[in-house]
């Protein structure tokens, strides 16, 4: 047990209601540790926080209460990397870096490429849900994630899946604990289906004359025979496009769209944004267009067409956000908060109307976690 | 047991007179699926709509009584068999496509639909489902949902969860609700992505929205003989560790091999000890440049008699082979069992070197034809169930093999789901508090239990025969 000096985390020492310093900070070195320090805090109805690597840290609602900060960061083994299995397993503190460097030893690769890198950590990476511009070819890790292994506020470390690539062994709980942002328990380690470099990686750009032509130029590249794996439309009318696959193919498609060549190093450069105070806004693929054209005038934002999802640094502008998440909501989607100063997130809300579905969640809530001390106030159930 | 009149009265006044079978002939028809064991229904349900199922499930709720939600009875694990009786809730009649949406690539069905009937439909627009499990052209969007089926394609694609948008489902208690939808991101917690494979005992599923993809332009298909399982085994790992994920990569043994040569003269090379069925789409170059490369990896690894679709009518004969080859089994013996393992892909030889020595020690033929990319086993035992012993040993071999799976580090079932088959063998993975993670989950949506009971948890109320005396072979989830 450690006692916490200065607050160690950049960005949220200050909730809604002023400081919020966590007494306790534990650094478990072990799964089994750390769930006997959760069983613990949870005897006791402390408050516990697990945090991970701090990069999504503005996520969610501000805290109620944190008594104990469960930090992930001691957890950080890769357990089990078979290379001929394309099958990896690690604990959930390890950074995702740390784990592509291990994978490129073998020419593999996790294709997660998340914003506000590096630092993040596979743990709040899962928790979280977060994904990058790869999500247009590879989905997100909830489609990659095979195994994993929970420590729950009773003190049991409950695994589901397993590790091979394919397996309905039992209900999919893998499913449940990605993006719920640890309100159900600790993800103490997991196991993902990884890839193969591809054999071509090809990077190419087209700025705009207007947000218009942008969208259309977006458009054609979505619409090859062989897409994108990656493509981001930028609020300054740039368009990047990145293609992986065999040389012929990768070539063929990059002659037809006749865009500017570019490194392929903007994409870890792109993966650094993370703005003070962004939003997510996440809409069917078809509705996008329409949604991020509504947003106020000069507004900085970036764009997954494919995917459908769009990141906007919205600076002070509540109102705006407001207006957008109507028009998000009503496209049948949502948005978001990533991040936002203190008190923002309070004010706006930072996950928007709960879905109908709110008490069949909150139900399986109290399941895993009957007094509620797992992230108290962040999530929505 | 038979229902009380007034129930079924009551089910009737929902469904319809006609529409509730519980006439004792007439519901052995739903006794079983494909697997083996069965067990007949207090009564059949035909529901034709979402309300319909909800009515059911209410009265099913208020009287305590078990309800089986049941497509097309495909299922391999026994999943829709009403093992502690009560009601098989049929949903085949809820059949329509109720939306194709080609801008947005995806489609809304009623749980009813043939799975290769969306396809179909799909293909005038340019689009395919990509899920295919070699049972398409019978089960159900519903169970393939229900069981996350798998298919040859998921090797690339990805299972039925990575596809499945999502669903409007029932819940125990009769409430309807719709689960995710139409944005990449939802608000709370995943309830869609558990409730797809979960066999039937969390929810009905009532309507499913699923992505669609464009069919791509091009699609090259190889079959490559190969003197042995083994060197077929190493092909496949070496394809992979070449970076080339094709979209299928299946095997089939030189036993199935003879049976599928015998019934569709497709061309398959009836000396190999195995051949490997590979197919990639794309792009032309893609395919082209993939198959140049794949062609160089299968020769390094022993393969022979490379033989590449010239047309689409060759391709389509080469799949007939594959996808019907359980059926073409049937000219060996009249019955199968086959159990559906996953092993980590690097240990398939040493697998199917033990699936061959437990099938010698039974003395009972087993043909392997499976999804060799993913490590997906399917080890055919073939017997005859007139010779009423013979049972027995079936079983007793088929759980000897997937031992050996999960020994190597593998899982129970790659597709085909746990059902009632496999509920015993779960401990053999998970762990108490592994089970009873799973298991909240259950107790919080399906508090008294009404829904398909008895499947995919060890029941401790059920004899299970052929598992006494085995209690000391429990293997402890040591994976991590
Ligand atoms: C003392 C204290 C005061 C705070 N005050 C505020 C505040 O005033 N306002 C505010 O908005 N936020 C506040 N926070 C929240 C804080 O900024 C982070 O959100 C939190 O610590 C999550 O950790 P992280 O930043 O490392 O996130 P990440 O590691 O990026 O993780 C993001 C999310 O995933 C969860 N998570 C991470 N790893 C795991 C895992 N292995 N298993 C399960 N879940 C996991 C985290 O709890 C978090 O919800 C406070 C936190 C603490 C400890
Ligand atoms: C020859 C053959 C080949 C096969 N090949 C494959 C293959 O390649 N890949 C593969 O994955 N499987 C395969 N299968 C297994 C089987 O076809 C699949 O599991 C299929 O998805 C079952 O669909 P069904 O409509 O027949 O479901 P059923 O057998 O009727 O039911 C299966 C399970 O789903 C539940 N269920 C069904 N409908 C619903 C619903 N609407 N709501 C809730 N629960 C429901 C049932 O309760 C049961 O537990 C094969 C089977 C055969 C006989």
């Amino acid at each position: 047990m450690v006692v916490k000096g200065p607050h160690e985390l950049g960005g949220f020492a200050v909730s809604s209601r002023g400081p919020l310093i966590a007494p306790v900070v534990e650094k478990p070195a072990t799964a089994e540790e750390l769930a006997r320090r959760l069983h613990e805090a949870a005897e006791s109805r402390s408050a516990v926080i697990p945090v991970g690597g701090g990069r999504a840290g503005g996520m969610g609602g501000p805290p109620l209460r944190c008594d104990v900060e469960l930090h992930t960061t001691n957890l950080d083994r890769v357990l089990e990397h078979s290379q001929a299995d394309m099958v990896v397993s690690v604990e959930a503190g390890i950074t995702l870096e740390a784990l592509q460097a291990e994978l490129g030893k073998a020419g593999q690769f996790l294709p997660l490429d998340p914003f506000n890198s590096p630092g993040h950590t596979i743990g709040g990476l899962l928790a979280t849900g977060w994904a990058g511009p790869l999500r247009q070819r590879f989905g997100s890790a909830r489609d990659f994630l095979i195994g994993i292994r929970v420590a729950l506020p009773d003190g049991h470390l409950a695994s589901a899946g397993g590790r091979v690539v394919k397996n309905v062994s039992g209900y999919d709980l893998m499913k449940l604990h990605f993006g719920a942002m640890g309100s159900l328990g600790v993800i103490v380690a997991a196991s993902f289906k990884v890839f193969p470099r591809p054999l071509h990686d090809i990077t190419v750009e087209k700025t705009n004359d207007s947000i218009e032509d942008a969208w259309d130029a977006a458009g054609r590249a979505l619409d090859l025979p062989l897409a994108p794996s990656a493509l981001e439309l930028f609020s300054d009318g740039r368009v990047l496009a990145r293609f992986f696959g065999s040389p012929d193919a990768v070539n063929r498609m990059v002659a037809e769209l006749g865009w500017k060549a570019a490194g392929s190093s903007l994409w870890a450069e792109h993966s650094r944004r993370g703005p003070e105070s962004w939003a997510r806004i996440s809409v069917p693929r078809n509705a996008l267009r329409g949604i991020v054209s509504g947003l106020p005038e000069g507004a900085q934002w970036w764009a997954s067409p494919g995917a459908g999802i769009a990141h906007w640094s919205f600076g002070d502008r509540l109102e705006d956000v407001r207006t957008a998440r109507a028009a998000a909501e009503s496209a049948q989607g949502s948005l978001v908060l990533m991040a936002a100063p203190a008190g923002v997130a309070g004010e706006l809300g930072a996950w928007g109307t709960p879905p109908p579905t709110l008490e069949v969640m909150r139900r399986i809530k109290r399941a895993f976690d009957p007094d509620g001390i797992l992230n108290p106030g962040r999530f929505v159930v | 047991m038979a229902l009380e009149a007034a129930v079924v009265e009551e089910l009737r006044r929902i469904v319809g007179r006609e529409s509730v079978i519980d006439s004792a002939n007439d519901l052995r028809i739903f006794e079983r699926d494909a697997s083996i064991e069965g067990a007949i229904p207090d009564a059949v349900v035909l529901a034709a709509s979402t309300e319909e199922v909800a009515r059911v499930i209410k009265v099913a709720a208020k009287h305590r009584i078990p309800v089986v939600p049941r497509g097309a009875g495909t299922g391999l694990s026994g999943g829709a068999v009403t093992i502690r009786g009560g009601i098989a809730l049929q949903v085949t009649r809820m059949r329509r496509i109720l939306e194709i949406d080609t801008v947005a690539q995806t489609a809304v069905v009623e749980p009813g639909v043939v799975n290769q009937e969306l396809s179909l439909v799909a293909a005038s627009h340019g689009l395919f489902y990509a899920p295919d499990p070699s049972s398409q052209k019978a089960c159900t969007i519903g169970g393939n949902a229900a069981e996350n089926s798998g298919g040859p394609h998921c090797l690339y694609y990805g299972v039925t969860t990575n596809h499945v948008l999502g669903m409007e489902v029932v819940l125990a208690d009769g409430s309807v609700h719709w689960v995710s939808g139409d944005a990449p991101d939802r608000i709370g917690l995943d309830l869609c992505g558990v409730l797809v494979g979960s066999e039937g005992t969390l929810c009905a599923i009532t309507k499913i929205k699923v992505r669609l993809l464009r069919i791509p332009p091009s699609v090259a298909t190889l079959l490559a003989a190969f003197p042995t399982i083994e060197t077929a085994s190493h092909a496949v790992s070496a394809i992979i560790a070449r970076g080339i994920v094709p979209a299928a990569l299946e095997m089939m043994d030189h036993m199935t091999v003879g049976a599928v040569e015998a019934h569709y003269h497709a061309g398959y090379p009836t000396d190999a000890g195995a051949v490997l069925l590979v197919e990639v789409d794309g792009i032309a170059e893609s395919t082209r440049e993939l198959m140049g490369a794949i062609r160089e990896v299968l020769e390094e690894n022993e393969g022979y008699a490379l033989r590449e679709a010239q047309t689409p009518a060759e391709r389509d004969l080469l799949w007939a082979g594959r996808k019907g080859a359980i059926g073409a089994l049937g000219r060996i013996k009249p019955n199968y069992y086959l159990h559906d393992g996953v092993v980590p892909r690097s240990r398939l030889p040493q697998v199917l070197s033990a699936v061959g020595e437990i099938g010698e020690h039974y003395k009972l033929p087993v043909a392997n034809v499976f999804h060799a990319g993913d490590g997906n086993l399917h080890p055919n035992i073939l017997f005859d169930l007139r010779d009423r012993d013979v049972l027995q040993q079936v079983e007793g071999a088929g759980e000897e093999m997937l031992r050996a799976v999960v020994e190597l580090g593998g899982a129970l079932s790659g597709e085909h789901g746990i059902g009632l088959e496999k509920s015993a063998f779960m401990p053999w993975v998970y762990s108490p508090d592994d089970l009873d993670a799973m298991q909240r989950v259950k107790r919080v949506l399906d508090v008294d239990g009404i829904l398909n009971p008895g499947k995919i948890f060890p029941d401790p109320t059920r004899e299970q025969v052929h598992l006494a005396g085995r209690t000391g072979l429990a293997i402890e989830a040591k994976w991590w």
